[in-house]
């Protein structure tokens, strides 16, 4: 027996007329895709940019990757040592520029050389920031066994990259 | 400097550009031997972008035109896609899945009648100017004299 067909009977049989009945409504599951979308807020204040403005299936439409190397190209190698890589440069650079990065960072190789390029708000002084770069380009580079540079643009406040608000 | 004390000692100067000791090229072509010669110098270039790949060639050939070396590009080779199916959840639902594809797009360029040296140069060139995201295979195609035990007496 179905929910509704015991709704049903119980309406006929045991409520009084004037009664409320509630009811459940359920579907089979809709896996709908809610990768990488912010859900609109009551107050409308959610900052957004322009990259998480934009959904996953504006890729090479209106955004481009955040890695660019040769790895998944048809007979690329070490594509999985590179993706492991790419997210080790994420995680340290996010976390040696505390609340520093404004932009996703953006990693580039050539040849021997990776490039890391993002956006940083102009928080701290110009001195830390030179020693911040020395720090962050000497270790990678230790680590990761090749010149590692980067590229970075500042921005005075945060909301210079704000897109809308959701 | 240097010139004024050779001069003085009486020592023969060598007249190697600096550029060509400093450089990854390789030494060669001395005196006596004779640069190859190579019919053609092609290069297969593998991309996500196309047109990535469309400018990089117009960049490669305008390098070569400014060498005075022909060359011939086309991108008649279909792009491949390969794609995989994944379950979109962490658990159960197997009717519900995604679609990822990575494509690779390909372009080739054949230089015409480059001598051994201009060709290590304009490789190099095009090699250091090379974007990130893009693969370059170069074939070269070398021309050389019949050996003797195969030549008519």
């Amino acid at each position: 027996m179905s929910l509704v067909q015991i709704r049903n009977i119980s309406l006929l049989s045991l409520k009084p007329q004037f009664s409320i009945s509630r009811l459940l409504h359920t579907s089979s599951a809709c896996q709908k895709s809610q990768s990488g979308r912010y859900r609109i807020t009551a107050k409308r204040d959610f900052p957004l940019t322009y990259e998480m403005a934009n959904p996953p299936h504006q890729i090479a439409h209106r955004k481009t990757w955040n890695s660019w190397n040769t790895s998944n190209l048809e007979g690329g190698l070490r594509s999985s040592e590179t993706a492991i890589e790419d997210m080790f440069i994420r995680k340290f650079v996010t976390g040696t520029w505390h609340a520093l990065f404004v932009s996703e960072i953006i990693i580039k190789r050539q040849h021997n050389i990776i490039r890391v390029a993002g956006i940083i708000r102009r928080s701290i002084g110009a001195r830390k920031i030179y020693f911040l770069i020395g720090y962050t380009e000497e270790l990678l580079s230790f680590w990761l066994q090749c010149p590692v540079k980067l590229e970075l643009q500042t921005v005075a406040d945060r909301s210079d990259v704000i897109f809308k608000y959701i | 400097m240097n010139i004024f004390k050779a001069l003085q000692n009486g020592v023969a100067i060598t007249s190697k550009p600096l550029f060509r000791l400093m450089s990854n090229l390789p030494k060669a072509a001395e005196e006596g031997e004779l640069d190859k010669l190579y019919k053609i110098v092609e290069l297969e270039l593998k991309g996500h972008d196309p047109a990535v790949l469309k400018s990089f060639v117009k960049f490669a050939t305008t390098a070569g035109n400014h060498l005075d070396i022909k060359s011939t590009t086309w991108d008649l080779r279909k792009p491949i896609h390969d794609r995989r199916s994944v379950l979109k959840s962490v658990h159960i639902y197997k009717k519900h899945q995604v679609q990822y594809e990575t494509r690779t797009y390909f372009s080739f360029i054949q230089y015409k009648h480059v001598t051994g040296s201009t060709a290590d140069t304009l490789l190099e060139y095009v090699e250091r100017n090379l974007p990130e995201g893009v693969a370059l295979k170069a074939t070269k195609v070398e021309l050389q004299a019949l050996p003797e035990h195969l030549k008519s007496p």
